[in-house]
């Protein structure tokens, strides 16, 4: 990127942009640092854009949930819904309501683009938190978090609890019957923290459950605070990662300390653009093929109805879960209990999401590794890290289908109770068996140099000092096919050496390359 | 070109009108039980041969556990057992579910005239809740300017989908879910939904409360006939925002976002960035 080779061929790609650079020059004295900007090289491989499908999300979320804002109104201020000139929901006319729900019924039913932008808003949401999930996964897996990009991680770890925590409060703006049971199962776990529980929770809500100063609080909380702590956030990841430069897969010609890709102008703008581009008409897609939230079927909450199937939204099901499937115990010393739902609600979770913050330590700590890494791992080269992430995978899974328990019972014609232990066993079998299944795939994948998916096709030959062949990660071994224990070229993992200078072992046994797993 | 699909359709479309067209009417709307002899006696000798097994000689139980006498059950807990299928069970130890129905609707009348008959017959108590005539939806203007009438004393001759709604949200939605979708009880019990049921049959349920669900004794002919309407209405709500998710609720939606949504622009990613 310094050499003046490059220098010149940048300075040709940007001489039509010429005039506009002078014109920054001339206010800003910038285009240099914007020429070497636009100059900035972004790594090619697919999974790095997923990041950007939450980025683009965000962007959604913000463009659509102002245009919500316009209409919402944050008050529990009970009214009547009656008819207006504009439609009528039948089922609701005459019933006391809060004036929150009223404007999303109104915003629903009679503001004009109002119900697919609502729409587009919750699908975004759904899957910016996907989008989200994926990217910390592919962190985690290649061992993105590791030196020096520690403080990123955790930005990105307090991102996504902020997010997911933003998700909730969105939910329960409406107030209908879903968002009202979901504040008051949040209300019960506040007041079940030791101590402190009860006057917190008096202090969040102004007073008992229900109350009246809960959902304007809320409004603020999902309009300005958590959005700006995003954005604020996300901003400081973005600048981190744009100062410390991407990290890539090890492959030819790449190395610890430079960078191949494309571009950022023109072919990753590209890129990124359209899968921005995409990001949006999916988004819109859904929202205008596939209803999501019919409040107006929920009808309004009131403190003394519940509908079955009440569940958050994916991202905090396993919360969800969590409470489904603690036990029944109860905890009582010196006088004062420590309520139920303290355990599955709270302790659970801190106990996860410090375990997760502390992980680039511990991952140190574990291989001993303390040095900084730009090239990736790939998650076969360190089994326990990937066998300790399938687990938490499967922990995950296991509590969120916890919290379909009444969809999934029905469903599967399976009794609600058998589901419920079931899935309490699952929370250890789970993970243990999906920590195993990810130790012995990877150390299988380490032999046979086997695409974990795809079914190999060809391999490489390597030729041996005694005038042999054999061939690596190929179905179709003869019979002087054999294994010499290695079969990575040039991934610069751990256990990663040169085929080439192994000594051939004619009586090793031939490990079958596994397809499809 | 096109003469191979288009004579397809063609085909398909008369096909389906001829189905359509040739299919029973829907019950009349005459819910009055037969008091007709010649009507009880048919259905007596439908119940020797279908249900006395169980439910024993004229019906006064006590064969094989579990099968309750049905002397003074009434013709309304007939009808919704025969009418929804649950009777007659294989076996007395199956759960009754909806099934398509065993009897055609004469015969299920004439069962219906002879449990109602029973009391008569066997000279013991008298006869439960009969079929009922649940009230109308009032017109849409009326609706749209309600006057407030209390359902659980005064029966204002028609109901608003309003009021079907609230006693609804209050009543049935925490079983049956707040879209009639539907769940699970403890036991393994069934909470179906409640989509396949017509009118009748959602005021009969409440009124009779087939197992496990219990009867809601408390509430008056208005407000059943309230949530009977609502129930009719929850089968084809007035529902805009396209394709409503089967099940409703956040669990069908979140599996939607991330298979469709997530997964379509995952595999953008993948075509748009590189591989390996």
């Amino acid at each position: 990127m310094s050499t003046t080779q490059e220098r010149a061929a940048a300075q040709k790609r940007f001489a039509l942009a010429k005039s506009g650079l002078d014109t920054v020059d001339e206010r800003f004295a910038s285009s240099k640092w914007l020429v070497s900007a636009l100059d900035k090289i972004f790594p090619d491989h697919w999974s790095f854009m997923v990041g950007e499908i939450a980025m683009d999300s965000l962007i959604i979320l913000i463009a659509t949930g102002i245009y919500l804002a316009l209409f919402y109104v944050p008050s529990s201020t009970d009214v009547v819904y009656a008819p207006t000139s504009g439609h009528v929901y039948l089922p609701l006319v005459g019933q006391h309501m809060s004036e929150a729900y009223q404007s999303v019924i109104n915003l629903s039913f009679d503001v004009r683009f109002g119900l697919i932008m609502r729409q587009a808003h919750h699908w975004a949401a759904l899957i910016f938190l996907a989008a989200v999930f994926f990217h910390m996964c592919r962190i985690f897996f290649t061992g993105a978090f590791r030196k020096p990009r520690e403080i990123n991680w955790i930005i990105g770890l307090a991102l996504w609890q902020i997010v997911s925590l933003e998700g909730f409060t969105g939910y329960s703006l409406p107030d209908d019957l879903l968002s009202g049971t979901g504040i008051r199962v949040i209300y019960s776990i506040v007041q079940s923290i030791p101590l402190v529980g009860t006057w917190l929770a008096y202090a969040l809500w102004g007073g008992r459950f229900p109350g009246s100063t809960f959902i304007p609080r809320l409004f603020v909380i999902h309009e300005f605070l958590f959005p700006l702590a995003i954005v604020g956030l996300l901003t400081a990841h973005l600048m981190i990662l744009w100062h410390q430069k991407h990290t890539d897969f090890p492959g030819p010609g790449k190395t610890e300390t430079n960078i191949r890709g494309s571009r950022v102008w023109p072919q990753y703008a590209m890129k990124a653009g359209g899968l921005m581009m995409l990001t949006a008409s999916v988004t819109f897609l859904l929202a205008g093929f596939v209803q999501i939230n019919p409040v107006w079927l929920y009808g309004p909450y009131t403190t003394y109805t519940v509908s079955a199937g009440s569940q958050p939204d994916w991202y905090l099901g396993w919360l969800d879960g969590s409470v489904r499937l603690w036990p029944h115990w109860e905890f009582r010393s010196f006088g004062h209990e420590i309520p139920n739902p303290f355990f599955p609600g709270l302790l659970i979770p801190s106990i996860l999401f410090g375990i997760m913050f502390a992980w680039p330590w511990i991952d140190k700590w574990i291989y001993k590794d303390y040095g900084p890494h730009n090239l990736l791992d790939r998650p076969r080269d360190k089994p326990f890290r990937t066998g300790v992430g399938v687990a938490a995978g499967m922990f995950f899974t296991d509590l969120t289908l916890a919290c379909a328990t009444d969809l999934l019972a029905n469903n599967l014609h399976v009794p609600f109770e058998r589901l419920i232990e079931v899935l309490q066993y699952g929370v250890f079998v789970g993970p243990i068996a999906g920590f195993v299944v990810a130790y012995w795939t990877c150390l299988h994948l380490q032999r046979t140099d086997a695409h974990p998916i795809r079914r190999p096709v060809g391999g490489i030959i390597y030729r041996t000092a005694s005038g042999g062949y054999h061939t690596v990660g190929d179905v179709h071994h003869d019979d002087h096919g054999h294994d010499d224990g290695h079969g990575d070229h040039g991934h610069g993992g751990p256990h990663s050496d040169t085929p080439g200078g192994q000594s051939p072992r004619h009586d090793a046994p031939t490990p079958e390359p596994v397809a499809g797993d | 070109m096109l003469r191979g699909p288009v004579l397809l359709l063609s085909l398909v479309v008369v096909v389906f009108s001829v189905l359509i067209l040739t299919q029973a009417p829907a019950r009349s709307a005459s819910n009055t039980v037969s008091t007709n002899p010649s009507d009880i006696a048919a259905g007596a000798v439908l119940f020797e041969v279908h249900c006395q097994s169980c439910h024993g000689y004229q019906g006064k139980g006590g064969v094989v556990a579990g099968a309750p006498a049905l002397v003074n059950v009434g013709a309304a807990a007939a009808d919704f057992y025969l009418t929804t299928g649950r009777m007659p069970l294989n076996s007395p130890s199956n759960e009754a579910l909806r099934h398509h129905p065993a009897f055609t609707d004469a015969q299920i009348q004439e069962l219906d005239a002879y449990v109602n008959a029973l009391p008569q017959i066997t000279g013991q108590g008298t006869a439960g809740p009969t079929i009922p005539s649940p009230e109308p939806l009032c017109s849409v203007d009326q609706q749209k300017s309600p006057t407030s009438v209390d359902l659980a004393t005064q029966d204002p001759g028609c109901v608003t989908l309003s009021e079907g709604q609230q006693l609804y949200a209050v009543n049935c939605a925490q079983c049956h879910q707040a879209a009639g979708s539907g769940g699970m009880l403890s036991g393994g019990n069934v909470i179906p939904t409640l989509h396949n049921s017509n009118l009748i049959q959602a005021y009969e349920a409440p009124l009779i409360g087939p197992k496990p669900m219990p009867i809601f004794s408390q509430l008056s002919h208005a407000q059943l006939s309230a949530i009977a309407q609502y129930v009719q209405y929850l089968k084809k709500p007035s529902n805009p925002g396209g394709f409503g998710i089967s099940g409703f609720g956040p669990v069908a939606e979140g599996f939607f976002g991330i298979l469709v949504g997530f997964v379509l622009l995952w595999f953008a990613s993948r075509m748009i960035g590189n591989r390996g």
